[in-house]
């Protein structure tokens, strides 16, 4: 079992990597429960990414009941929005790849 | 592109190490182009032009002078790679661990 050291470990090394822009944790109410970002921009990702994902997990399950979404990346002209969803949390991580 | 440049890379991305189908389909969601049959085709068609529509209009209402390139969806066995476009978006089925 991941202690909380552990875990705000791994968020650390996440957020400290090069090109992240920041880093939400949503529980599964969309509720945000970590965040590097601001709170508006927060509630925003938390809103659209829980119903992206939503919408997402279902059209996977449909397509082969057997599979499960493990992880959605959102490519835009700006930046790159990874989003690894879990059975009681969804991480988002936003960054800028490299060839950007 | 020509006809021939488009078919060449199709063909291309068709024989790439672990890819298992593709399909074009135009901005009514209607496939023009597939390497999977007829049922399995339409079932992506349908299920994934909303999920692009909704994908893309995720990314604008974030900003709306952004726009979605493209986005995949992995699983333990596959991954779906889709590159939406104005009139066209493009469906890559490939075996999750490709390496």
């Amino acid at each position: 079992m991941t202690s909380q050291n552990e875990v705000d470990d791994m968020i650390k090394r996440i957020q400290a990597s090069k090109g992240v822009q920041g880093l939400i944790i949503i529980d599964s109410d969309g509720i945000p429960i970590r965040t590097s970002m601001d709170n508006d921009t927060t509630l925003h990702y938390a809103a659209l990414i829980s119903q992206l994902t939503i919408h997402a997990k279902r059209v996977v399950r449909e397509l082969d009941s057997s599979q499960e979404l493990e992880q959605l990346r959102l490519r835009s002209h700006k930046h790159e929005i990874i989003v690894a969803p879990e059975s009681k949390y969804i991480m988002i991580v936003v960054q800028v790849p490299e060839a950007l | 592109m020509t006809q021939a440049e488009v078919d060449d890379t199709l063909k291309r991305i068709q024989e790439h190490k672990g890819v298992q189908g593709y399909l074009i389909i135009n901005s009514d969601g209607i496939p023009i182009r597939s390497s999977l049959d007829a049922s399995v085709t339409q079932q992506y068609a349908a299920l994934i032009k909303s999920l692009s529509d909704k994908a893309r209009s995720t990314i604008r209402e974030m900003d709306p002078s952004n726009e979605l390139l493209f986005f995949r969806m992995r699983t333990k066995k596959h991954e779906i790679l889709v590159a939406p476009d104005k009139e066209y978006t493009m469906i890559v089925l490939q075996a999750t661990d490709a390496s």
